[in-house]
């Protein structure tokens, strides 16, 4: 027969007093009613399930959609600016004609959805502004900022490239291949409108292909930053210099499960 | 597993990037442009060249073994005539991009339809470039009026 020590019996009884406390935390007890009174564990409010969402040809045709109106927007933004003077005078014009292509890339892509038997998407991402333009905006027209032309370059910049990786990475999503032409047609202008506003950040051709800060290292913009076209993030870094001297650096994404236009999103 | 269209469709894409190859390594070694200039076509010449392995690399032994001789014939002529050095490689890299889309719209592989979209954008890259160093006009630098070398 086996004998315990004192100490085991101990051990044990402990044991045994946590999982009872354990279980009675978890369930309901016959004949107690439940007034609300005690907050406990374990319990949550109920939910209302979001509906079935599936990334589809469609669906990723509108969030290119989507973003044509977050260019067409920001283009409007900066024209309304009035900061295309001196030196960027000619951006003026530079900035008209983008928006009027991204105007052009909405409507086309609006019609290949059409053409699909889709709902078109006639407003700019909403996840997309809250995350990146609305905030970059903010930093660029703050009363300290001396540099706002340039930084409203910087950021359509940055968001031509953001379009262009975009339409590149649709091109593997996508099921019907001659969609995937049309996506990756608009995708290539894109890119030609981010090479050239890369020339007036860092103009020469020196400055065409890659190239480093000799100060910091860090790669200077880039015409032709690389051999493929990258998916990776984009360094936008705009705004007033904080107290220690560096600037504001946003990270922006190309549109993920969480920013995609599915069928329910509308304007 | 690549279908026998995809890989013919590769392929094509291949002997063309094999010709764009041969066309920037011909004006490199001309040495006829500034120090600038003469880097941006190394660069641009590298980059056909990477185009160029990587498809080798898909394609393995199915991989393309000869150029496209008619677009390198055609560029070359245009080359004779050094004044006409950066619309002569703005035409290339545009007929590169059509040839590339036309491709895209045929491929049922996504992946490899992926992989040439990554080279079209940098092209687009490439063309806007070097319609920039010829003129200001916009339409230059984006628009492509190129022809496919390959039927849509």
């Amino acid at each position: 027969m086996n004998q315990l020590s004192r100490r085991e019996l101990l051990r044990l009884s402990g044991i045994s007093l946590a999982s009872g406390l354990v279980l009675a935390a978890c369930g309901k007890q016959a004949g107690v009613v439940d007034d609300g009174a005690i907050a406990r564990l374990g319990e949550s409010p109920s939910t209302t399930a979001l509906a079935e969402a599936e990334v589809t040809d469609e669906v990723l045709l509108r969030t290119a959609a989507s973003l044509e109106y977050n260019a067409i927007d920001t283009y409007t933004a900066a024209l309304g600016l009035g900061v295309f003077t001196g030196d960027l005078a000619a951006a003026t014009n530079v900035a008209k004609r983008f928006r009027d292509d991204h105007q052009e890339h909405a409507d086309a892509v609006n019609s290949l959805i059409r053409a699909i038997g889709g709902k078109e998407h006639r407003c700019a991402n909403v996840r997309i502004n809250d995350l990146y333009i609305s905030p970059a905006l903010a930093l660029i027209t703050d009363d300290k900022n001396e540099n706002v032309g340039v930084d409203v370059v910087a950021l359509a910049h940055a968001l031509e490239n953001l379009a262009a990786q975009t339409y590149q990475g649709v091109v593997e999503l996508i099921s019907d291949p001659k969609l995937r032409a049309d996506a990756i047609r608009i995708g290539q202008q894109e890119s030609r409108h981010a090479a050239l506003l890369a020339q007036v950040l860092n103009p020469g051709v020196a400055s065409m292909g890659p190239t480093n800060d000799p100060t910091t290292g860090k790669p200077n913009i880039a015409a032709i930053p690389a051999a493929f076209g990258s998916q990776a993030n984009i360094q936008l870094t705009v705004g007033a210099p904080k107290a220690d001297g560096s600037r504001t650096t946003l990270l922006l994404e190309t549109p993920s499960l969480n920013s995609l236009v599915y069928d329910s999103v509308s304007c | 597993m690549l279908s026998e269209d995809d890989i013919s469709l590769l392929a094509a894409a291949q002997a063309l990037e094999l010709s764009a190859r041969d066309i920037y390594a011909s004006a490199v070694s001309r040495k006829s442009r500034s120090e600038e200039e003469q880097g941006l076509l190394e660069l641009m010449h590298s980059h056909h060249t990477a185009y160029e392995q990587t498809l080798n690399g898909v394609l393995s032994k199915r991989a393309a073994t000869e150029r496209n001789a008619d677009a390198y014939t055609k560029f070359f002529a245009l080359l004779s005539d050094s004044s006409k050095l950066w619309t002569t490689l703005l035409e290339l890299e545009n007929t590169a991009i059509a040839t590339h889309t036309a491709i895209i719209a045929r491929l049922t592989s996504a992946k490899h339809a992926a992989l040439l979209a990554s080279i079209t954008t940098i092209e687009a890259r490439h063309a806007a470039m070097l319609a920039s160093l010829t003129s200001t006009n916009l339409d230059l630098a984006l628009e492509n009026t190129a022809q496919s070398l390959v039927t849509q």
